[in-house]
């Protein structure tokens, strides 16, 4: 299973990075971690002219503070991502969603920018980023532009990059203070069935909840919010009977695959359960709720 | 002619300066060209981690990374365990727990295991499995892998270890 | 009361059979200095990359290989034309009976009959090189109806594989069994029954295939180095299908990355990289990739069984039958479908009515073969769910009721209706001991009913018996099969003072270098350390058979033992000339010296006693020179294991989600050579039963007749996470057919996983009526199966 040949290229600036990109018109493809690019070329189901190595770019992997926004580098690994008390403090979604990314070595290599590139349906990255409201900035040759995470995921493995296009930063505002995660799959480290990722802010004294997010990833053509269900529980208590509706609208919202893992009937049922409970998570236990 | 990229990497502790054609992965370049085959292949598609060294002592899966890339770094492989005759402790704890039967994974496991015990800390259990849970097994059913790990890293901390 | 070994071994040799003795293969692979096949790269070496047929079905209208032959690095290109025309058909090792031969060539000529299906090969200087090839090589297929199941290659519109030599795709029919079990059930006061499906699955060793091909011109020789468990029958099937001599090829397999059955015999593959290599002059290497793996290397347990057991209203099973369907794929692999689902049919149970139909079908999917189980993990899934149904019909409880119909030690031999004579043992010990350790009477008196977060606790059992190793070759010849039964080996003394042990098996992961010196050092006397065991090489060992078929430690023990005692006789004797004494028995070798029994300072040192022999000098008047010795053995029967495995799991019915709490097994083997290799035989076992049982199956798409999930992403193997915890209880009931009373435990573990857990899960779900009746037991099949009892939904 030898890969087709190829140039390898290795620029030493994210302009180069951008020159090379251009230049090759759709032929060239960006390699960060090589987690999902390089079986696939093996597999010869992908045949760039060339791979342009982006790894030597420290630039691209800082993660830092500007004021109430958190931006990290698209070259950032996974396992940076674990271990960033940054991340930790500022975005906990993330930092539970990561520990369920591959095993120990993908997350070694694995980066945030590739994994939004890659727009796994079932990618905890992209399902993180889409609940925590966060933009892509996205540079080319002749610029950048900031995309929202929901407009960002287009499709199955689709994204609104242009081929000329790389992911350069991901920016994050200020988390809800509340998050709830749950993940199922056929065995350890494999893609997900499925995975809610719920979040919120609580008003301590009258227990209102507002700002509600339902983020449903492995059981739509990509990653998705639960909007009908969102209204419905914003200014709640998220009482068990609101609960249950919104599991409901949830459900309704997506049209899942049929696939090797699962059925379409029986994701759609787990959307159900799943939504419910970790919407009751989020109400019950507190702080975030990492399963 | 097949295009080249010049690397220079240090393997265990020794230079070496090749021409690598782009699409060779490190491990085929480990194996074929530095003539280092303890590192072995299951997938090529980044699933079963047997191919697992370190890069610049990070335990990744030499498969889905290209040589050229390495062009600059410390690659370390299993070869590097051993002190002549002398197996390494690890070593000696997969073969005192019985930790390999074909002995085809055992690298991945040996390299992913270095990895966890540099990085401190003491993982047992469900959170070992876990750390380990990127290298696939089909012989042992894993329990005398994580034993030997556990071991290892208990014996490594001085701590007394009950038998049995 | 039948002989345990602690009775009759109270004292261990500290490095003989029963020592949990470090393996000798250990250093090696722990180094990365093993020697795989992909390890050794000759000189002018080139690889072969094989192109494959995408479609299950389809008619090859023509190849044009001229781009690829022109590319720069291709050195020879291989179509169905010229294989055919310099090959012979891969032989069948264990035919199905009364089946036509199917002439499976090394490639397609004018129909490829399942997805995988070899059309060309190309050797070129690299693999990358040969699969650039491959990628402008243009293929012209006209796509043809295919089967993808039993039921539809079975329709009499379905189109037929072989027509040249079939009527239908029905390749044949074998009934096996005794008594009248129709007229039984017919007078049964209960009889349950069932379709069941077990998944295709493979096994999944971590090395893929893989052969280095070598032909000395001059000579007239093929040396190959070959990832197999069984060098010999690879020399034999080879020399058939390339029209040589078996003098002339010499097979080698130095380490094997694990085997469990689906490297027993040569594929097409094998025959290509040898026809690659013949015709360049130049070495062939080809290592099968993880994408071919899936769809070139033999599949596995397939079938659909219709299931009756009926009994008496006191509880005793009085008949069984199992009408079977096995899914063989496009053609005969030269192991076949599994046997023994038909011989292990009615288990540990005392049945004397029992019969089963075997219906072996042929589809449009890859071969299956043999995998570890062999058909034992189908046979117990069907029979002990059954058992529980019927118990639960009956009122009476699971551990009685088996316990009432087991055989029993006084009843041993016992021929069950299968012809398998099971040999000793107390099966109704081991299940007590497993429901014991399960705390089954305790969950049985707690009662049933949710826990706090809504899951459900279950205990299930599973009962089983194991035919280990061969009965013999009069048993194998009477059903066709081209092996024989035996083991032989040569033990040969060396100047250091040691042996050298010779043997036709092959290093694949069971610890056969370690067992076979540990019973060399058993018998001798000499040191374990002294003692340097060579396998793989046909050129170097005896002939034999190979390591599958839970058959290795039976038969290789009674040849080591054989050899052992005849090199040691001969040691005795020129040790007592050396040392003036009369009679040898009053010698004994101790380690690294001859010696008196009764004195152990008069001794000699073995390094001298060979070095004479070896030279011929100062020899015994009218001794041989030399001091080796050559034994093949036949074992006089085969060893039934047994055993039973419980489980305890929580099961969340809303989502059909389960864990599995506990999962315990006790288990005889008889006499263990080395304790902790048998363990680690179980447990690896015991994970891949897990994994058939729970997550693992390959699936074919219905339309497409494709394969879904051909890919490791795809197809769930389960990892360190995955696993409950093993508990494992052992007895020892020497087999008393065997040498040393051993029984063979390579196989044990995949049998009782799928019925234990179904059992355990059915129990858990019993208030709302699940039954189950497939394989794998995934959270969407058990959400499902409580469904279909609540009639929410229909069965299918």
């Amino acid at each position: 299973m030898k890969a087709a040949p190829f140039s390898y290229l290795r620029p030493e600036s994210v302009a180069e990075a951008l020159q090379l990109l251009d230049r090759h018109d759709g032929a060239a493809r960006v390699l960060a971690g090589g987690q999902s690019l390089m079986p696939m070329l093996q597999m010869r189901l992908m045949q760039p002219a060339a791979l342009i190595d982006i790894n030597r770019l420290p630039e691209l992997a800082t993660i830092r503070a500007e004021g109430p926004v958190t931006v990290i580098g698209a070259l950032t690994r996974y396992a940076e991502l674990e271990r960033s008390p940054i991340v930790a403090e500022r975005l906990p979604l993330l930092a539970c969603a990561v520990a369920y990314v591959g095993d120990l070595q993908v997350r070694n290599r694995g980066t945030l920018g590739g994994s939004l590139a890659q727009a796994d349906p079932t990618g905890e990255m992209p399902l993180a980023c889409l609940v925590l409201g966060a933009t892509v900035v996205a540079a080319s040759a002749s610029g950048t532009r900031e995309i929202s995470m929901e407009d960002f995921l287009v499709g199955s493995y689709a994204t609104a990059l242009e081929p000329e296009e790389m992911i350069t930063e991901v920016r994050f505002p200020v988390s809800p203070d509340r998050f709830a995660f749950l993940e199922r799959n056929r065995k350890h480290n494999d893609f997900a069935i499925i995975t809610v990722a719920v979040a919120g802010r609580r008003d301590d004294d009258s227990d209102g909840w507002s700002d509600v997010r339902i983020g449903l990833g492995g059981v739509h053509d990509h990653p998705l919010l639960a909007h009908d269900a969102q209204r419905l529980l914003d200014g709640s208590a998220l009482e068990d009977e609101l609960i249950a509706e919104a599991a409901r609208r949830a459900a309704d919202g997506v049209d899942p695959p049929s696939d090797i893992r699962a059925t379409a009937e029986y994701r759609r049922h787990l959307v159900r359960v799943y939504v419910r409970r970790a919407l009751t998570s989020l109400r019950d236990d507190n702080g975030g709720a990492c399963a | 002619m097949p295009e080249r990229v010049l690397i220079t990497v240090n393997v265990n502790g020794r230079d070496y300066r090749r021409e690598v054609e782009p699409r060779t992965h490190l491990a085929d370049f480990l194996r074929h060209e530095l003539g280092l085959t303890g590192t072995h292949l299951g997938c090529e598609q980044g699933v079963c981690g047997n191919c697992t060294v370190l890069v610049d002592g990070q335990a990744i899966k030499s498969c889905l990374m290209l040589a050229a890339q390495v062009d600059g770094q410390r690659v370390t492989t299993v070869e590097s365990l051993a002190h002549g005759e002398e197996l390494h402790p690890l070593q000696r704890a997969f073969k005192e727990a019985h930790a390999l039967q074909c002995g085809y994974c055992t690298p991945g496991f040996l390299m992913t295991a270095t990895a966890i015990a540099a990085g401190g800390g003491r993982p047992s259990g469900d959170e070992l499995r876990e750390l380990l849970a990127g290298v696939v097994c089909r012989c042992t059913g894993y329990a005398n892998v994580i034993a030997a790990v556990e071991r290892y890293l208990e014996d490594r901390d001085g701590v007394e270890v009950a038998d049995g | 009361m039948a002989e345990t070994f602690e009775a009759t071994r109270p004292v261990i040799h500290e490095k003989g059979i029963g020592a949990s003795v470090e393996r000798k293969e250990d250093d090696r692979l722990l180094r990365g200095e093993g020697r795989f096949a992909d390890d050794v790269d000759p000189g002018h070496c080139l690889h072969m990359a094989v192109g494959r047929c995408p479609f299950p079905h389809a008619q090859i209208v023509s190849i044009d290989v001229s781009a690829a032959m022109s590319l720069e690095g291709v050195e020879d290109v291989l179509v169905g034309a010229d294989v055919i025309a310099r090959s012979d058909p891969i032989s069948v090792l264990r035919p199905v009976p009364d089946a036509p031969s199917l002439n499976f060539y090394a490639m397609a000529t004018d129909v490829a009959v399942f997805e995988g299906h070899p059309v060309v090969s190309v050797a070129a200087v690299s693999r990358a090189v040969a699969e650039d090839a491959l990628a402008v090589i243009d293929v012209d297929y006209e796509p043809l109806p295919h089967v993808v199941d039993v039921d539809s290659a079975m329709d009499p519109r379905a189109p037929v594989l072989h027509p040249r030599i079939l009527s239908s795709n029905l390749l044949a029919t074998n009934p096996t069994g005794a008594g009248e079990p129709e007229a039984k059930l017919a007078e049964a006061a209960v009889v349950v029954e069932d379709t069941f499906a077990v998944n295709r699955v493979t096994g999944l060793p971590m090395e893929t295939r893989a052969i280095v091909a070598e032909w000395q011109a001059g000579a007239r020789e093929l040396t190959v180095r070959h990832s197999t468990q069984t060098p010999h029958l690879i020399r034999k099937q080879l020399a058939e299908s390339l029209r040589l001599e078996d003098g002339a090829v010499r097979v080698l397999a130095d380490d094997v990355g694990g085997g469990f059955g689906l490297k027993i015999g040569i594929y097409p593959e094998d025959v290509l990289a040898c026809l690659h290599a013949m015709g360049t002059g130049r070495p062939v290497k080809w290592v099968e990739d993880r994408v071919e793996f899936f769809r070139a290397t033999t599949h596995a347990r397939e079938s659909v069984h219709h299931v009756r057991i009926g009994a008496r209203a006191d509880g005793e099973i009085i008949g069984m039958t199992d009408h079977y369907a096995v899914d063989l794929g496009g053609y005969n692999s030269p192991t076949g479908s599994p046997q023994l689902s038909s011989v292990m049919f009615t288990g540990p149970y005392r049945v004397n009515d029992a019969r089963t139909e075997r219906r072996v079908i042929l589809t449009n999917k890859a071969p299956v073969g043999a995998y570890r189980g062999y058909g034992q993990p189908e046979s117990c899934f069907v029979r002990e769910l059954l058992i529980d149904r019927l118990a639960r019909r009956l009122g009476r409880d699971r551990v009685e009721l088996r316990i009432q119909n087991m055989v029993r030690p006084e009843d041993m031999p016992w021929t069950s209706t299968s012809g398998a004579v099971y040999d000793s043992g107390d099966y109704a010990a081991a299940l007590r001991r497993a429901a014991q350790e399960i705390g089954y009477e305790e969950h049985v008196a707690r009662g049933r009913g949710p826990d706090a977060d809504g899951r459900y606790v279950g205990v299930g059992i599973a009962s089983f018996v194991e035919r280990t190793g061969y009965a013999s070759s009069k048993f194998l010849a009477g059903r066709g099969s081209r092996f024989g039964a035996h083991e032989s080996v040569i033990l040969r003394a060396n100047r250091s003072g040691g042996v050298d042990l010779y043997s036709g098996v092959s290093t694949f992961g069971v610890g056969s270098e370690t067992s076979f010196a540990q019973i060399v050092a058993e018998v001798t006397g000499i040191e374990f350390d002294a003692v340097r065991v060579h396998l793989g090489d046909t050129s170097a060992s005896p002939l034999n058979t190979g390591g599958f078929a839970s058959r290795t430690l039976i038969a290789a023990a009674g040849a080591i033992r054989q050899a052992s005692e005849e090199l040691r006789a001969k040691t005795l004797r020129i040790a007592a000339f050396m040392l003036e004494i009369e009679d040898p028995a009053d010698l004994a070798i101790r380690g690294r010296v001859a010696c008196r029994r009764d004195d152990p300072e008069v001794a000699v040192g073995l390094a001298d006693v060979h070095d004479r022999a070896i030279i011929n000098q100062g020899m015994p008047p009218g001794e041989q020179p030399g001091l080796e010795a050559t034994a093949q053995f036949e074992p006089e029967a085969a060893a039934f294991a047994f055993g039973t495995a419980a489980a305890r799991v929580l099961v969340d019915p809303e989502t059909g989600e389960f864990e599995i709490e506990r999962f315990v097994v006790a288990h005889d083997c008889g006499t263990p050579v080395n304790p902790k290799i048998v363990d680690g035989q179980l447990m690896g076992g015991l994970a891949q039963g897990f994994g058939q049982a729970v997550m693992e199956e390959l699936q074919y798409d219905a339309d497409t007749g494709q394969l879904v999930n051909g890919t490791m992403m795809d197809y769930f193997m389960p990892t360190s996470a995955d696993l409950p915890a093993f508990e494992l209880h052992h007895s020892h009931t020497k087999s008393p057919g065997t040498p040393f009373g051993v029984r063979g435990v390579g196989e044990t573990g995949t049998i009782p996983g799928g019925a234990t857990i179904a059992n355990a899960i059915c129990d858990a779900l019993e208030e709302f009526g699940v039954q189950i009746n497939r394989l794998p037991l995934t959270p969407e099949a058990v959400w499902h199966a409580v469904r279909v009892a609540r009639g929410s939904e229909a069965r299918t």
